[in-house]
């Protein structure tokens, strides 16, 4: 039972940091209708930085160029590229992000090679145990820390006029601009959010268990993808509620390998998909998307 | 005239394929099999993506099974990995024949999921397709893959040997060109079939239901199925391109089709021009061939740097180009080469160009109530139909 | 003369640099007054308003010529948030509320340039008092709001900034009459507390009783101005509203056209024409009903107008019958198929066919192209031997080919056939877009607004067309028009839909003269 509760936290907390790389997805979707492939080397650019910072300025600093460095690619990826694409639609827009993920992957691979960097966390190699379940110290406090940046978000979302206006534009760019909303600013918002949430997810995905930094932690952002279409493509809460599942899924499947082998190794890179794909075989717009009527 | 005209880049394209291999080295002989086999990819997702409007992030999948079929059924019986045996041509057959099946299979999500939305869903095809090659290993091998038959008709094989020496102008015919005229002529029949969809009443009624699934409806097409056989044939296409690939390579193996391979599919066409094949045939020749060129001379580039030395290697040279090459194409390439050689065309011809287009003309007082999405057109905005 | 707040100086405006939506408009606005603008569907009035406020970008439209001043501003080069900021703003037609977002959310939107928390409080107040309903439901989402309540919330949300101008765009569309009242009233306590307005409006009485002068718009251009009392006293606006004094002539005798144009269009099958009958057709959206327990009949091979004020239900009951909306209650039988059961394909099938108010064509493609789609239906070879241009593929492409040439020529597009339709002009691809329908073979056409935003001449030469095939083939035609004229001188039945409601029909001269009929178009003061 408790071999069971333990792989369940694991699973929430794992869902939680999955569940603020794929808030981001929606955020960057529904302020600019772009499809952010490059969600993922951004998040590593953040931890990139944090873990070569984390000597000359220390830890926290370095935490905070991360985040306001992923922030500030977020927004300059959106403001030189996406903006200037000459067709704008979200097919092309979408293959944008591809190119631009592998360069700046291929950069960062460049510069990582075959190192593995350390993160430098102080909460290190830690683990928790309480009522029999045992949680790395960073997982626990990934959760903790994800639970709280939720909140911010919904009060940035739902209290203060700047969140209000970027759900409006969202929701209706061309009304939302009658209002002297300027979608300029929202989209720009949407991105800058995006990133420091990738950079956030990124630091708590290379602390321990994870050994530190390498180029394939970008992939981690392509584990998000499931969650955010299984949560509706337009749908913050579904987003969060999606990494939760994919997150808890992707647990079970690994801890309980072995009983299911039948299924394979390796069950845990796949369960995801297949939830992803079962899901939209049911409900094609997602557990909370909106279905909406086709207009004429 | 020029309609003799407008044939003739396609007439000498084939002229110099059919006679490079008397003067071309393995190397290029090589690539250039590398190089057809994408063609033959290319050429069918850019019928999905360009012709229907439908974006698949999952062709490596197709094309992993498109190999892997063509390894199988070829396979010597009781060899290292199961084989069944069977006439390569037809394994050829079967590898497109499954791959579009299993096309088909996904035809619930596939002909209700539509853009972007499918692509995403699609994704989920390449992380399946990796847990079945790892584990299916009877059938391929596992983490090592599998060797692959050389293709063959009776009494003549494409490998080295029955007959053991064959020479055409004095230049001896060994596998390497004994395949080549094989994928010219996959890349021939896959370029004929496809344009021939284009302009046919099933590419219309693709074409249409890009534009708009409601007119189409209304004229008399059935949306989901359209969709779905958009994404049949384009698997099918996929699926003979991995068999293709499987042959080239002479050995299969998982890393072969990952991720990275639909998104070099996708890039191909992109690059090329979506809904253009003779752009996708451009746009794989150059994906294909940029690192393979550049490893290959890199000690020829003074700035590039040996591979472990810290500087510049040829490989990320070549990823670098290809990420800007991409990105520059989107910022200022409207509809890619064949966008731009149209509008070339149209140039020395003082016709108004035929690429891109305005957005649509919305009426001068509208009455539609419905919310639009910033940068995104309403049509997108729906997922489903 | 008091001091204008807003003035417009020979406007021009055009989309896409293809289709001229307005010409020459000059209006102005003085300070503390309210001004009508008046006009029917496609005069160019939303256009007209999205010049003022600066958000025609976003539909892909631009000020070719004219000057447009805000408190003596030149607008040129400002931007929407700018004018906002600068207190001119606009409340969008079709009340475009945020629907996930609360009414408090809503009119946070709308005070989002109001950077004073007090200033915003205070506002928000003031719109509570004007509206109490709104502060009874402040916190229920904005979608689950009546069509009165969200036009009160779309009007609430615009005064969030407190504007010294406000531009309406027809506040009345789709509200029932009391409300339209009520709304009316509230636009007086709007100018009472100091606030100018701009008002769009298609409901002429309720126009005129609120504004001070108003100006006539029509295809573009001002056809008519003057104060308020001036225009109501003439009969000049009902006259332009429902084409009186053209409902007799057809533009050409019928017996004389029919030797002139011949079409030379057959069918490849013995399909007939059937009578279509709409029997209580509900159709409700949300929380709004579109249209209710609407029942007409179409007689085979006759043409039969649908008419009505905007948002009167007319676009929904067209794409009820081709299949791309459902209907909630209520049957549409054509001939023995129970049409309402069907997709639309299988309603295509069944030879309906259709066009769009938005034009919807693929706009890559050639023209041929798009009405070769139009044949899809009655194409029979498969996928396979048109990959592989087996003989009968070829065969069949050549025919309809051919056939698709005949019906360009009717059209007079022939020569157009190759060109790709982005090129084409706005009249141009409405004609690609009715012989796409027409290259169905249909029995029964529908026709939403097919000449919307057409000059006189490009509606004459639409008439005579689809007169010459409606005779020759012996169709059934129901279109949709706002044209006045165009209708009256084509259908010979009329029915006539208002607040999705059944109102009147009958012969085109019976309605004109129904007192329903004035009453819908005109407001109550006419009837």
């Amino acid at each position: 039972m408790s071999y069971f509760l333990t792989q369940l936290a694991n699973g929430l907390s794992y869902g939680l940091i999955l569940g603020l790389i794929a808030v981001g997805f929606v955020i960057v979707f529904t302020s600019t209708g772009v499809l952010n492939f490059a969600h993922g080397s951004v998040l590593l650019t953040g931890a990139y930085l944090v873990a070569v910072l984390q000597d000359p300025i220390g830890f926290w600093a370095a935490v905070l160029v991360g985040i306001a460095g992923a922030a500030l690619l977020g927004v300059l990826i959106n403001a030189v590229l996406v903006r200037n694409l000459a067709e704008a639609n979200p097919g092309t827009a979408a293959i944008l992000m591809l190119g631009v993920d592998i360069l700046l992957l291929t950069e960062l691979t460049r510069r990582i090679g075959n190192r593995v960097l350390p993160i430098g966390a102080p909460w290190g190699a830690d683990v928790v145990t309480f009522g029999g379940i045992t949680l790395p110290t960073s997982r626990a406090i990934a959760a903790g820390l994800a639970v709280v940046v939720f909140g911010v978000l919904w009060f940035l979302f739902a209290r203060t006029g700047a969140g209000v206006a970027m759900r409006a534009a969202a929701a209706d760019g061309d009304t939302a601009s009658l209002m002297g909303i300027r979608l300029t600013r929202t989209g720009a918002a949407g991105w800058a959010l995006a990133g420091a949430l990738a950079a956030i997810a990124g630091i708590f995905l290379a602390s321990f268990p994870s050994p530190g930094i390498a180029p394939t932690l970008a992939l981690t952002a392509f584990a998000a993808i499931p969650a955010w279409v299984l949560g509706g493509f337009d749908s913050v809460v579904g987003a969060i509620v999606g990494g939760l599942i994919i997150g808890v899924v992707t647990a079970l499947a690994v801890g309980y390998e072995s009983d299911l082998h039948f299924l394979g190794r390796g069950l845990g890179e796949v369960v995801p998909y297949a939830v992803m794909i079962l899901v939209l075989l049911v409900r094609p717009s997602g557990l909370f998307g909106r279905q909406e009527a086709v207009r004429v | 005239m020029s309609d003799l005209l407008r044939r003739l880049p396609l007439a000498l394209g084939v002229l110099v394929a059919a006679l490079l291999p008397l003067l071309a080295t393995d190397f290029w002989l090589q690539a250039g099999l590398f190089a057809m086999a994408a063609v033959v990819g290319a050429i069918g997702l850019t019928l999905l993506v360009g012709v229907a409007g439908q974006l698949s992030l999952g062709h490596a999948f197709f094309a992993a099974l498109g190999a892997y079929t063509y390894a199988w059924t070829a396979g010597e019986i009781g060899g290292r990995a199961a084989g069944l045996g069977l006439p390569p041509v037809l394994a050829l057959v079967l590898a497109g024949v499954v791959a579009a099946l299993a096309g088909a299979l996904f035809s619930p999500i596939s002909g209700r999921l539509r853009g972007i939305y499918l692509g995403l869903a699609t994704v989920g095809l390449v992380f399946l397709a990796r847990h079945l090659m790892v584990n299916l290993e009877t059938v391929t091998g596992g983490f090592n893959g599998r060797t692959v038959a050389p293709f063959a008709v009776p009494g003549f094989s494409f490998s080295n040997s029955d007959p053991d020496y064959v020479a055409v102008a004095g230049v001896e015919f060994e596998g390497l060109h004994r395949l080549w005229y094989l994928f010219l002529a996959v890349v021939l029949l896959a370029a004929w079939l496809g344009r021939n969809l284009k302009a046919s009443r099933t590419g219309r009624a693709l074409a249409n239901v890009r534009d708009s699934e409601a007119a189409a409806a209304a004229m008399g097409v059935h949306v989901a199925r359209a969709k779905v056989t958009a994404f049949v044939l384009s698997s099918a296409y996929a699926g003979i391109a991995g068999a293709l690939m499987a042959l080239a390579y002479g050995r299969i193996a998982p890393d072969l089709f990952g991720l990275q391979l639909s998104i070099d599919f996708l890039i191909m066409i992109v690059l090329g021009g979506v809904g253009s094949i003779a752009g996708a045939a451009a746009g794989a020749t150059f994906v294909v061939l940029l690192p393979l060129v550049l490893v290959q001379y890199s000690s020829e580039l003074p700035f590039l740097a040996s591979p472990g030395s810290g500087g510049l290697e040829a490989a990320t040279l070549a990823r670098l180009l290809y990420a800007a090459a991409i990105i520059a194409v989107l910022l200022f390439l409207r509809g890619g080469l064949a966008g731009a050689a149209s509008r070339l065309r149209h140039r020395r011809d003082h016709s108004p160009p035929d690429t891109g287009g305005p957005p649509p003309v919305p009426p001068p007082d509208s009455t539609d109530p419905a919310p639009a999405h910033p940068g995104v057109p309403p049509r997108s905005k729906e997922t489903t139909s | 003369m008091p001091d204008p707040i807003l003035i417009v100086d020979d406007l021009a405006v055009a989309y896409d640099g293809a289709v001229q939506a307005l010409r020459g408009v000059s209006l102005r606005v003085d300070t503390g007054s309210v001004v009508a603008v008046l006009g029917s569907n496609g005069a160019g009035k939303t256009t007209l308003l999205r010049a003022i406020s600066r958000s025609l970008g976003s539909v892909g439209g631009a000020v070719t010529a004219g000057t447009i001043r805000f408190e003596g501003e030149d607008l040129a080069r400002r931007d929407t948030s700018w004018v906002v900021r600068a207190g001119l703003v606009q409340a969008p037609e079709g009340r475009r509320i945020f629907r996930d977002l609360t009414v408090e959310e809503n009119l946070r939107a709308g005070g989002y340039t109001v950077r004073d928390a007090a200033a915003r409080k205070e506002a928000s107040e003031r719109v509570y008092d004007l509206f109490p309903i709104l502060a009874e439901r402040r916190s229920q989402r904005g979608g689950l709001l009546s069509g009165g309540q969200q036009q009160m919330l779309a009007m609430g949300r615009a005064l969030m900034t407190s504007p010294k101008l406000l531009l309406l765009d027809e506040p009345s569309l789709g509200l029932a009459p009391q409300l339209v009242e009520q709304i009316g009233d509230i636009i007086a306590q709007i100018h009472a507390q100091g606030t100018s307005v701009l008002l769009i409006e298609q409901n002429a009485a309720m126009g005129l009783r609120v504004a001070d002068r108003a100006y006539v718009l029509e295809v573009g251009a001002v056809t008519a101005e003057g104060s308020s009392a001036e225009l109501s006293a003439t009969d000049d606006i009902r006259d332009r509203y429902l084409g009186v004094g053209t409902s007799e002539p057809a533009p050409t005798a019928p017996g004389e056209e029919r030797a002139e144009t011949t079409t030379g269009l057959q069918r490849s099958s013995t399909a007939r024409a059937q009578q279509l009958r709409v029997e209580d057709l509900t159709v409700r959206f949300g929380g709004i009903t579109a249209l209710s327990d609407v029942s007409f009949t179409v007689e085979a091979g006759t043409i039969h107008a649908l008419i009505g004020p905007n948002g009167a239900g007319k676009s929904t009951c067209i794409n009820v019958l081709g299949g791309a909306y459902r209907a909630t209650s209520g049957t549409v039988h054509y001939g023995d198929a129970v049409l309402s059961a069907l997709p639309s394909h299988r309603i295509a099938d069944l030879g309906v066919a259709r066009t769009f108010q938005n034009i919807s064509l693929s706009l890559e493609a050639s023209v041929e192209d798009n009405l070769l789609v139009g044949r899809h239906r009655l194409m029979r070879t498969g996928t396979v031997s048109q990959a592989l241009r087996l003989p009968r593929a070829r065969r069949e492409e050549r025919a309809e080919r051919e056939a698709v040439r005949r019906i360009a020529a009717l059209l007079g597009i022939e020569d157009l056939l190759d060109r790709s339709v982005h090129t084409l002009s706005y009249g141009d691809r409405k004609r690609v877009e009715m012989g796409r329908a027409l290259a169905a073979e249909p029995t029964l056409l529908l026709l939403d607004e097919p000449v919307a935003g057409m000059t006189h001449g490009e509606s004459t030469v639409m008439a005579d067309a689809i007169r010459a095939v409606q005779q020759e083939l012996g169709l059934s035609v129901l279109l949709v028009e706002h044209d006045m004229p165009f209708v009256m001188g084509l259908a010979e039945r009329v029915t006539v839909l208002d607040f999705g409601k059944h109102i009147a029909e009958g012969t085109p001269q019976d309605v004109q003269r129904d007192p329903e009929v004035l009453r819908a178009y005109l407001g109550t003061a006419a009837a």
